[in-house]
């Protein structure tokens, strides 16, 4: 079993954040690859000002006019999506294993505020599937698979914090962590998880057909 | 009734029945879970955490004895003595504190302070022999 762990916590999450940024740069250089091929007079108008204005502009919360539309689903998309990273990256715990790989570390949070904030990643996720349940064009638009991607990203928060208080099967619940975390960055490449790199695409797009042809705004 | 709004009804009503049967399921095998394992620890040894300003998990728990008994009473194992960053063959530091030499802050005449020290020694161990405790909670269980 040692040796089990030791493989997935090694060799194993080399393999899988391999997988993650080599998935990601391949899928980048075949959407910019598809573009020349179908539509290269994209690029005669995209500029590097229009693009980052509108990814700067979608970042401020309740900027854009439709986020304003729908306060309650965006805000708590915006929690989600900061807390994604956040929790997981200044967890005292993960600092710990990177500085002991890499001798490098920085401030962790606080263990129960990251203990809390675990929670709320768990209610908004929750509250990504009563959506998709009671909001009628939502569900319309709904296939298993949006479960099964809302699944993925749940099981390392949810497998983290019941290991994180040990209440029970510890050992299988920590595997379980390790394996779930590794398989959710395996499947961001191959799944719509990968808006992580098209949302900015599409926002450099439309940004610049906007700003630079249309002379409007795209917020 | 359009047809494309009868397969969305069909549709959401068989997904909605899937979702209670795998809630239930999950909630029912949570519960029985934390029945079975929810018990009292009995009294466990653990190791101190004084050196520590403030220790954010309780001290892991070691038996002196046990590791005695499987590392045929070679103390020097645990209790090396390294001089210019080399291990000296032989020699052991019993009589000195983890803490005398490991420093809890890193810093260049420090290179494995406490914490690091404790985790490599043991987990390291753990991992080449096979045997013994190697995941966070398996040292560090709860008090």
């Amino acid at each position: 079993m040692n040796s089990f762990i030791a493989f997935i916590m090694g060799p194993m999450v080399w393999i899988s954040a391999i997988i993650f940024v080599g998935g990601l740069l391949f899928k980048f250089i075949g959407i910019v690859q598809s573009v020349r091929q179908k539509e290269p007079y994209i690029f005669s108008y995209m500029t590097l000002k229009h693009s980052l204005r509108s990814i700067g502009a979608w970042l401020v919360p309740f900027f854009p006019k439709s986020t304003r539309l729908r306060p309650v689903y965006y805000g708590i998309s915006y929690i989600f999506h900061i807390l994604l990273f956040v929790v997981p990256l200044f967890l005292a715990s993960h600092i710990v294993l990177i500085n002991e790989a890499f001798q490098i570390s920085w401030p962790a949070l606080n263990n129960s505020l990251a203990d809390w904030l675990t929670l709320v990643v768990i209610a908004a996720l929750l509250f990504f599937v009563v959506r998709r349940q009671m909001v009628p064009e939502v569900a319309y638009l709904t296939r298993p698979s949006d479960y099964l991607m809302i699944a993925i990203v749940a099981l390392p928060f949810v497998t983290g914090f019941l290991a994180y208080h040990q209440w029970f099967a510890y050992r299988w619940m920590a595997v379980a962590h390790v394996l779930s975390g590794e398989l959710m960055l395996i499947i961001i490449p191959f799944s719509r998880l990968s808006h992580m790199l098209t949302a900015p695409l599409t926002r450099a797009y439309m940004g610049s057909e906007f700003g630079h042809v249309r002379h409007a705004r795209d917020w | 009734m359009k047809p494309w709004t009868k397969k969305y009804i069909h549709r959401k009503n068989k997904m909605k029945k899937w979702t209670i049967c795998a809630t239930a399921l999950v909630l029912m095998s949570a519960t029985g879970w934390m029945v079975v394992f929810a018990q009292e620890d009995p009294y466990v040894e653990r190791l101190d955490t004084w050196a520590f300003e403030s220790p954010r998990r309780p001290g892991a728990v070691f038996s002196h004895d046990d590791h005695i008994m499987d590392l045929d009473d070679d103390c020097s194992i645990c209790h090396h003595v390294y001089e210019d960053g080399e291990l000296v063959p032989g020699e052991s530091s019993e009589d000195y504190y983890c803490s005398d030499c490991h420093g809890t802050e890193p810093a260049p005449d420090n290179q494995m302070p406490l914490e690091a020290a404790y985790h490599n020694l043991c987990r390291d161990c753990h991992f080449d022999r096979g045997k013994g405790p190697v995941l966070c909670g398996e040292c560090h269980i709860k008090e």
